[in-house]
């Protein structure tokens, strides 16, 4: 994308000033995007987007400049001003640009650029026919699928550049039931680091059929009740749970500020002991994965709990540095316009042995949370709130009535203290994770597990 | 200052075909942001970035496609893009674009002084507005966060339809984020100020809001369950706000997914409760002379005297509903189509400040932070089930500190259950302007 020699003289130009380290991240991003609502085609929006970031580094201090200009001039001038916040002489030099050689590969089949515009209006269609043939209930459906090809430049003034093309799909489907006068939504929106592929492994019928059952089946909900109870938690889900209230305490930068809840948490047992979690960005396809980091770190393999012992946290090069750990290779940014900071990629709680069915039947009474939305959490106090999109009571060891308005109420460290099943199944959620105004793809995986106390909150009053 | 991006938007509105309409809509930001921690600056970004969206109507269907690269092959593609992408859109009646309209400038949003303000002085906020906040309670341990941020923006459009408008603003702002701790305990909040340039923030106030607000939530435990009267302030009432908006959108009611939907001219709150966007506003950051499809801005009411009367419309939306654009149109940058949002929209304010408001309920609880909101709140359904922290307050005073509590009910409740609204409205980054509102009754759920 860049010329190493030019590339060279930028890097130069950036450690004028007395920069330890210097960087050039480049991107080139191609989208498509079709969005079908109320059986509507309603737009397919071609994007283009590209530029790059100069950022210089001195222990932990940076800054960035960035442009979307990939002239020589523009890039030098973005080194210039990045190198201005700093008034050392100079004490680094760029060193010899080493190109490094992916380790792992999230493999192409069908190259989503070559598709055909009106296959891509099919597919929404598709799914827009399942949907509301799945029931009369449904009203409203909206279908999107988008792709994404981003080629990452990277050059790193300590003798190293990357270069990565990255794949990424997406369908989503949400549908809004409605019967006698009650509204429930459904959603359901498979990713994959793959290309157009992901639609033979996640056909558009299913992936609509999954987003209608769960609006429907809440049509017949009640509003939950409130007070804390054990709460089985559907496979997949407890990895929304983990990501939001662990995986961010666990991320270097808020660990080095003492910002965090699991701060000085290191080599504890929090949690039973076949509590096993992970980062994980090696997964073949994963919706968080790639081969490099936004920074050039290879991916890689992060153990965060190992049989309830809190382990490794989550770090960038800036935090890696100053933590004295390893770089984990979880230096990620939005796009050319963000600096990396230490963010999740696919994270998960692995598997036990327990049985799902068994878990559900041996809890009496509780809250069986199949799906949540999306989560909020304070990484200081660890405390979070998640509302429950898809939930049942559970009476007698039985699934039974729907219930809506739910919440799940708590914080990190004590609900992995508190979860006392781990279920033999798997399944993992895809989704757009927040931080610092930076939105990044994230995969989160858990098996069905149950938490033996919580608070819930709903407006059904007291259970 | 806008002539490049000016240039860029009339050659591409020139190059419209027969019975094509032809729009395109450039931007170029120039930003800095700066965060300072412990006594150093951690971080300073500062960039530079333009792009345009080009979008097509034909036979009722749309076309659209954006660039970063503005030369002139980048331009061509597109457009050639923009085109093919029209082929495979349906029809719809709102696939319009507006006639031309004469609009006022104003010239509020842009303040010269902004494009002088150094570099050294942005730093300089930064590290003050850290130490200041730092030092304002001994109980604060450590400030989180502490940043400066500008932009310098430029906007152009120019249509087939005539349209052809141009305008630069400037914004500034600053937050900080305190913890306080005591007996291993922490406690987090933040506060903000913002402006049209660096010289409008102040960074005393900052510091102790932030502060003050940290050091009162410590010690805080989760409350036994209660019904009580419930005061949101005025940093956490946009979030509020927020949702209520999104089904006043003309857009939200047409596609079935707005709670007032078929309640236009009913009564939706209190006598006196009033509901207003206004673009043309300049205490607010959404403040623009026209908005973005080249409508131009104006005030509306949208609910008046506790009577829902009106939605917001982009040109689509009117298209669609036989109605009038009321210049709503947002862009969420030259990346996207023109959709509806607020400009800068606030509950006209009451004669009571926050201190009056808790005379006035006697008993019950001060939110000062909600969690939750995107997940827990459906602005379809109108369920709303959110996390709370705040104080206890009695006999006017506030009292001792909650955490982990929920407070849930329907929307239109908690709108119809709005008693008052305080007289300290503010505006700082959003585009919802924030004051107290007391609500008559809410379930606080804890243990």
């Amino acid at each position: 994308m860049l010329e190493d020699v030019i590339v060279r003289k930028v890097l130069g130009a950036a450690l004028a000033t007395g920069g330890e380290w210097a960087e050039v991240y480049a991107e080139d991003r191609l989208s498509h995007n079709i969005r079908l609502e109320d059986r509507r085609v309603e737009e397919l929006v071609t994007g283009r987007d590209r530029g790059a970031g100069v950022r210089v580094v001195r222990g932990t201090s940076s800054a960035y400049a960035y442009t979307n200009r990939l002239d020589e001039e523009s890039l030098l001038e973005a080194a210039r001003v990045a190198a201005a916040a700093l008034r050392e002489p100079a004490s680094a030099e760029v060193r010899d640009l080493r190109r490094r050689t992916p380790e792992v590969r999230h493999p192409v089949a069908v190259d989503p650029a070559g598709i055909e515009r009106t296959t891509l209006a099919e597919v929404v269609r598709r799914a827009d026919d399942a949907a509301r043939s799945h029931d009369p209930s449904v009203a409203q459906v909206t279908a999107a699928y988008g792709d994404v090809r981003q080629q990452v430049y990277i050059a790193n003034s300590e003798g190293f550049s990357t270069l990565e093309d990255r794949v990424r799909t997406r369908l989503i489907v949400q549908v809004v039931a409605v019967r006698d006068g009650v509204v429930q939504t459904g959603f359901d929106g498979p990713g994959r680091s793959m290309g157009f592929e992901l639609l033979d492994q996640f056909p558009p019928e299913e992936v609509a059929g999954r987003a209608a059952a769960r609006a429907v089946a809440m049509l017949a909900s009640k509003p939950a009740p409130a007070g804390e109870m054990p709460v089985v938690v559907g496979s997949g889900n407890g990895g929304v749970l983990f990501h939001e209230s662990s995986g961010h305490g666990m991320e270097a930068d808020l660990v080095a500020k003492e910002a965090s809840v699991y701060n000085g948490k290191q080599g504890r047992k929090i949690g039973v002991s076949n509590f096993n979690g992970v980062d994980d960005a090696t997964v073949a396809g994963g919706w968080g994965s790639f081969a490099f980091d936004d920074e050039g770190t290879p991916a890689q393999r992060t153990v965060l709990f190992d049989g309830g012992v809190c382990t490794d946290y989550l770090s960038d090069l800036i935090r890696a540095r100053q933590l004295s750990i390893k770089a984990s290779g979880n230096g990620r940014r939005q796009s050319y316009a963000d600096v990396p900071i230490p963010r999740m990629t696919n994270t998960y709680i692995l598997p036990g042995d327990d049985d799902p069915g068994e878990i559900i039947r041996q809890t009496p009474r509780g809250l069986y949370a199949k799906s949540l939305g999306g989560g909020q959490v304070n990484p200081v106090t660890g405390e979070f709130v998640f509302g429950v999109v898809e939930g049942y009571l559970l009476e007698n060891g039985q699934v039974t009535t729907p219930v809506r308005g739910a919440n799940l109420v708590g914080d990190g460290p004590s609900v992995i203290a508190a979860v006392d099943a781990l279920g033999s199944d798997f399944e993992v959620k895809e989704g757009t994770c927040g931080k610092e105004g930076q939105g990044v793809p994230v995969g989160n995986g858990a098996p069905t597990l149950r938490i033996a106390r919580m608070t819930v909150g709903g407006t059904g009053g007291a259970a | 200052m806008t002539s490049e991006l000016r240039n860029v938007v009339q050659r591409l509105a020139a190059e419209s075909a027969n019975g094509e309409g032809l729009e395109a809509y450039a931007e170029q930001t120039t930003e800095t942001e700066v965060e300072a921690f412990e006594g150093r600056v951690e971080r300073l970004t500062s960039a530079s970035s333009s792009g345009v969206g080009v979008r097509v109507v034909r036979d009722g269907r749309l076309g659209y496609a954006y660039t970063a690269d503005l030369s002139d092959e980048g331009l061509r593609e597109c457009l050639a893009e923009a085109r093919a992408n029209l082929d495979v859109s349906s029809e719809d009646p709102g696939n319009v674009l507006p006639g031309a309209e004469a609009y006022e400038a104003l010239e509020g949003i842009f303040d010269s002084r902004q494009v002088e303000v150094s570099a050294e002085r942005k730093v300089s906020l930064a590290l003050d507005l850290e130490a200041r906040t730092q030092a304002a309670d001994p109980r604060v341990t450590k400030v989180e966060a502490a940043r400066y941020g500008d932009v310098i923006g430029q906007v152009a459009i120019a249509s087939s339809n005539g349209i052809s408008g141009a305008y630069s603003l400037t914004q500034a702002y600053c937050y900080a984020v305190a913890l306080a701790g005591r007996d291993g305990e922490s406690q987090m909040a933040y506060a903000v100020d913002s402006g049209r340039c660096l010289d409008d923030l102040r960074i005393d106030p900052v510091a102790a809001e932030a502060a003050e607000r940290a050091v009162r939530l410590l010690g805080a435990s989760k409350p036994k369950t209660r019904t009580v009267p419930v005061l949101f302030d005025r940093q956490v009432a946009p979030s509020l706000i927020g949702v209520l908006l999104s089904g006043l959108s003309a857009e939200e009611v047409q596609k079935g997914r707005s709670l007032f939907a078929d309640k236009l001219g009913e009564r939706v709150g209190a006598p006196g409760l009033r509901l207003v966007d206004d673009g043309r506003l300049l205490d607010g950051p959404g403040a623009a002379p026209f908005d973005g499809e080249g409508v131009p801005t104006r005030r509306n009411v949208l609910i008046d005297n506790g009577v829902l009367s009106g939605f917001l419309h982009n040109t689509a939306t009117a298209a669609r509903g036989g109605a009038t654009s009321t210049g709503n149109a947002s862009r969420g940058s030259f990346k996207t189509t023109p959709a509806v949002s607020a400009h800068n929209v606030f509950f006209q304010p009451g004669d009571k400040d926050q201190a009056a408001l808790l005379a006035q309920a006697g008993e019950g609880l001060l939110v000062q932070e909600v969690s939750g909101v995107h997940s827990g709140a459906n602005p379809i359904t109108g369920d709303f089930s959110v996390g709370v922290s705040g104080l206890w307050f009695r006999g006017g005073e506030l009292a001792e500190p909650v955490r982990e509590a929920t407070v849930a009910a329907h929307l239109l409740d908690i709108l119809t259950g709005i008693v008052a609204v305080g007289s300290d409205l503010r505006f700082t980054t959003g585009s919802i302007g924030g004051s107290s509102l007391l609500i008559g009754q809410m379930t606080v759920a804890g243990s």
